[in-house]
């Protein structure tokens, strides 16, 4: 005969393990009990470089400039309305999206950039840790905070491996500190796959393009010795700087590697460019967007981060400043394609556009050859304001909905890294304290 | 004031024992000097661990015997940058420089018909150390009771390992 206190001992455990079993989605998909998600992907494209809304979402085209009075839509991919119709100072690229992202998704014109300098390093690091920070420019430095990366590798459960969170950046120094925080409840063991894919697949692709792949048996025979050595050996290497894949993640990656660059040197990579424009029309963004989507296609990582830079030419050419945003607008349109259009992301992934931060509303005295001003970013209050797009199923995504206005702003910077514990369900395992900003929930149906 | 004295002695006793170690390397340097040879007398020794710049030049200068050229040794410090799992990117630059001519590998034939000289000149090579007399015993039995191990994977484990990141 059982006994109470067995009894009741095997109830409650038998209770607890229906609780916290994992659920499997109609998708197939498998994960805890706790934390429900919105999706199982999520992309945030950081469209960095420092972006004007005069130039973005208020369409201003070259109007904000003395002298000039055209205004138009240079980004009909993600935003709806009509383009310039006259003083086009270059060819404009067909859209790819039927309709605009905007109206598949969620506008905030007006998220603001609160506190701290208005640096690229910064912006990139408050979007991508949730938290502001006063740390000096271009500082080759993880940030204090943890990474969206980390919170959701530590707070996922069951827990996630690197291979399922990639941080692709357009720029090296400083930028590839960002897949990891120097927090001591978090750092690298949470952090995620970083890539530069024009140094990897293009520029020093050749170091690397001809490294073996070993037969698994000589695999074994290495990792033999490397252990024999390794145990005779009273430090370890394993704090490098970076992060670890471990093993079978590691050759998924390599062979990944391996392919792509193959596939580089034989001209078989799908450019975001439109029909029969020249491979000379890309840019480093629309390079960058391209081997993103490559990762995406191949590993259907759960969280990507994937960022734009060129535009940061605003400083001295105003005029290019609005071509690569033309072009990254048509990055981002091709990229949102590509998802919508391929089974394991399709209809499960929301995706997040945000500038690091604006510019100045004030020109410097850098003038184009087109007679245009440039424009800094120094922390006014221009500068700190910018955009955010949120899009993705209808269902779970609003559609063609706008929250906020410049007199009425809403949202955060500082905004991002909760949204997107929403989305993928670890926002409440996230210790009190960490995110002092809010998910952007009026997205959400 | 007895047990002063006799603290003197040991620590003087014990600060002789203590072997000294040639470093005729500036790791520092960017180009690694081949043509000398530091022995450790043990690995306990090494408890710093290399930058990658400083690992990169290492490993091609041990491998080709060669100094890297400047170029290279930059690009590959931007390759290392440029990945996020230095480890693996690591351990794909090992197996395409195995892929490369000019790499200084004897045959397995050369390996097999004398084991204790390889070990003896694989631990000097990579470790700048001669090999325990466990670690010699160890590898050796690895090695001969397995006809598919050969000079390019003893290599490989041992620019791999945990040690050769340290000096």
């Amino acid at each position: 005969m059982m006994k109470r206190r067995t009894f009741i001992k095997n109830t409650a455990a038998a209770a607890a393990g229906v609780i916290l079993s994992p659920y499997i989605l109609p998708s197939g998909r498998l994960f805890a009990a706790t934390g429900t998600r919105l999706a199982n992907h999520v992309v945030f494209v950081l469209f960095a470089g420092g972006i004007r809304n005069q130039e973005s979402i208020q369409q201003a085209y070259v109007s904000a400039q003395t002298g000039f009075n055209t205004s138009g839509n240079m980004m009909s991919n993600m935003l709806t309305g009509n383009v310039p119709s006259s003083n086009l100072l270059f060819n404009l690229w067909n859209p790819i999206q039927t309709n605009s992202i905007q109206s598949q998704g969620v506008l905030f014109p007006n998220i603001q950039y609160t506190t701290g300098p208005t640096g690229h390093f910064n912006g990139h690091t408050v979007a991508m840790t949730g938290n502001y920070t006063n740390t000096g420019l271009n500082l080759n430095i993880n940030p204090d905070m943890p990474t969206l990366f980390e919170y959701y590798r530590k707070h996922t459960s069951p827990t996630k491996s690197a291979i399922n969170s990639w941080w692709i950046s357009e720029g090296l120094v400083p930028y590839p500190a960002l897949n990891y925080s120097k927090h001591p409840l978090y750092g690298a063991q949470y952090g995620a796959n970083f890539l530069n894919p024009a140094a990897v697949f293009q520029q020093y692709s050749s170091y690397i393009a001809n490294a073996k792949v070993y037969q698994p048996q000589d695999v074994n025979r290495m990792d033999g010795m490397k252990t024999f050595l390794n145990n005779s050996f009273h430090q370890s290497a394993s704090n490098l700087p970076g992060i670890k894949n471990d093993s079978a993640d590691d050759q998924a990656i390599k062979t990944f590697i391996s392919n792509l660059i193959a596939k580089t040197q034989n001209n078989q990579i799908t450019w975001p460019l439109p029909p029969s424009i020249s491979t000379n029309e890309l840019t480093g963004d629309l390079t960058n967007i391209a081997y993103g989507w490559e990762v995406l296609n191949n590993f259907k990582p759960e969280l990507t981060v994937i960022n734009t830079f060129n535009l940061d030419i605003c400083h001295s050419d105003f005029s290019n400043y609005l071509h690569f945003l033309h072009k990254a607008d048509y990055g981002v349109g091709w990229l949102w394609n590509k998802i919508q259009s391929t089974p394991g992301l399709m209809n499960d992934t929301i995706m997040i556009c945000m500038p690091e931060h604006g510019r100045n509303l004030a020109p410097n005295a850098i003038y184009d050859a087109n007679g245009l001003r440039a424009f800094d970013h120094t922390g006014d209050a221009n500068s700190r304001s910018m955009f955010a797009l949120i899009v993705g199923p209808n269902g779970i995504v609003k559609q063609n909905q706008t929250f906020g206005s410049s007199g009425n702003p809403v949202g955060e910077s500082i905004d991002i890294v909760p949204t997107i514990a929403k989305i993928l369900g670890f926002d409440t395992s996230i210790p009190n304290g960490m995110l002092p900003g809010n998910a952007l929930s009026q997205a959400f149906i | 004031m007895k047990k002063i004295f006799l603290l003197l002695v040991l620590i003087t006793v014990f600060a002789a024992c203590k072997k000294t170690v040639i470093q005729d390397h500036v790791y520092d340097n960017v180009i690694y000097d081949v043509g000398k040879t530091v022995v450790y007398q043990s690995s306990a020794q090494k408890t710093r661990q290399k930058t990658p710049t400083q690992f990169i030049s290492i490993l091609y200068s041990d491998l080709f015997q060669n100094s890297i050229p400047n170029n290279q040794l930059n690009d590959l410090s931007v390759m290392f940058l440029a990945n996020g799992d230095k480890n693996m990117i690591t351990e794909m630059l090992v197996s395409n420089y195995m892929n490369t001519t000019g790499v200084k590998l004897p045959t397995s034939a050369a390996m097999r018909a004398d084991l204790d000289k390889f070990i003896d000149a694989t631990f000097i090579r990579f470790y700048l150390r001669n090999p325990t007399a466990y670690e010699k015993y160890y590898l050796k039995n690895m090695i001969r009771n397995d006809a598919n191990i050969t000079p390019e994977l003893v290599y490989s484990s041992f620019v791999l390992s945990d040690e050769y990141w340290f000096y």
